[in-house]
């Protein structure tokens, strides 16, 4: 994931909401995830309105995903049955996003 | 060309003819890559309809992973590490994510083909509605592009932006391990970076209206709203 395209102005960065960090915590127990790994191609403000509309996330927590996704490389995006990972990851190809499913845990 | 805009209701972008066509092209071959035929010979069949008559479909067969990486990246594994994961997740939504990126680069190509009414010439308008599948087309053939342009990371795709803004027309001095001649390769990193530019301004659009209407839960491009599809698995 990438910036900008050129001649875009670099967007204002928020910070990260805690609470929500804390609200994750609570939902390890899941035996499946959903993880979006970051790609040169996809632009920022994509992937942040993919995690809005598509997921319903609040603006801060679609914000922080898409930076641990473009900082660290990867982001858990959602947790669940292996068949709701299924639907999700199906979501994420048809956006272009690369997302894979994985045991929770691994 | 001019970035989108929301005007009167539309999401407004300027493209003249060139410019349509250059991207409009690019569309078709995106969608042949897909299996979808080409749609820019009049001969040829609908490509929505000979891959998708809308009747659900139950793969019984294993889908083997594409073999061209610009597919196979947009049709990627969904697992990195467990095959049987990967050709089951191919077995049950290959065929859908494939008909419905087909019929959204199709509709696309359509748009750009068609002449505006009621606008000016070079308006090129998508109803709110339509954007987000817009907007999804233009991934598929970004991420196509930067597949031949052999972008592989971050900085590669920082450098070629960077490249454009200070000498647009100078030669590339990357490393060529992509197979293109200079010319071909400096046209395609023009287009990327015009289609990266003219998809920011579209999603910002649909950014700001999203929160406008209070958030999302939408469904994926191209899908049908949950309730309608069968059930899977």
């Amino acid at each position: 994931m990438h910036a900008r395209p050129y001649s875009w102005p670099v967007p204002v960065e928020t910070l990260p909401d805690r609470s929500v960090e804390a609200q994750d915590a609570t939902v390890v127990a899941d035996p499946w995830v959903t993880i979006v790994w970051n790609d040169p191609v996809n632009l920022m403000s994509y992937v942040t309105y993919v995690f809005e509309s598509y997921f319903g996330f609040p603006r801060a927590k679609a914000e922080r995903l898409m930076r641990q996704v473009h900082e660290q490389g990867r982001a858990v995006v959602s947790t669940g049955s292996l068949e709701a990972m299924e639907v999700d990851v199906q979501a994420m190809h048809e956006f272009g996003l690369w997302a894979t499913l994985q045991r929770s845990g691994q | 060309m001019r970035a989108f805009r929301r005007r009167r209701g539309l999401y407004v972008a300027r493209l003249d003819d060139d410019e349509r066509g250059v991207i409009a092209a690019l569309v078709a071959d995106v969608v042949e890559l897909l299996g979808g035929g080409r749609i820019d010979e009049e001969s040829a069949d609908d490509p929505v309809s000979a891959t998708r008559d809308g009747s659900p479909r139950l793969q019984l067969e294993p889908v083997p992973p594409p073999s061209d990486p610009a597919v196979r990246r947009l049709l990627p594994d969904a697992s990195r590490d467990d095959p049987e994961v990967s050709a089951e997740f191919r077995r049950l939504t290959e065929d859908d994510i494939r008909a419905g990126k087909i019929a959204r680069l199709s509709r696309l190509w359509t748009a750009l083909t068609t002449p505006s009414e009621g606008q000016r010439a070079d308006a090129f308008a998508i109803e709110p509605s339509d954007a987000k599948d817009v907007a999804a087309a233009l991934t598929d053939v970004r991420l196509v592009l930067a597949e031949r342009l052999d972008i592989r990371t971050d900085g590669e795709a920082e450098r070629l932006y960077d490249l454009l803004l200070t000498s647009p027309t100078a030669e590339l001095e990357e490393p060529v391990s992509d197979g293109l001649d200079p010319a071909t390769r400096r046209y395609l990193v023009a287009v990327y970076g015009a289609l990266s530019w003219l998809q920011e301004s579209l999603v910002e659009a649909l950014l700001t209206d999203l929160r406008a209407s209070g958030g999302g839960h939408d469904t994926p491009p191209g899908r049908p709203p949950a309730g309608e599809r069968p059930p899977s698995g």
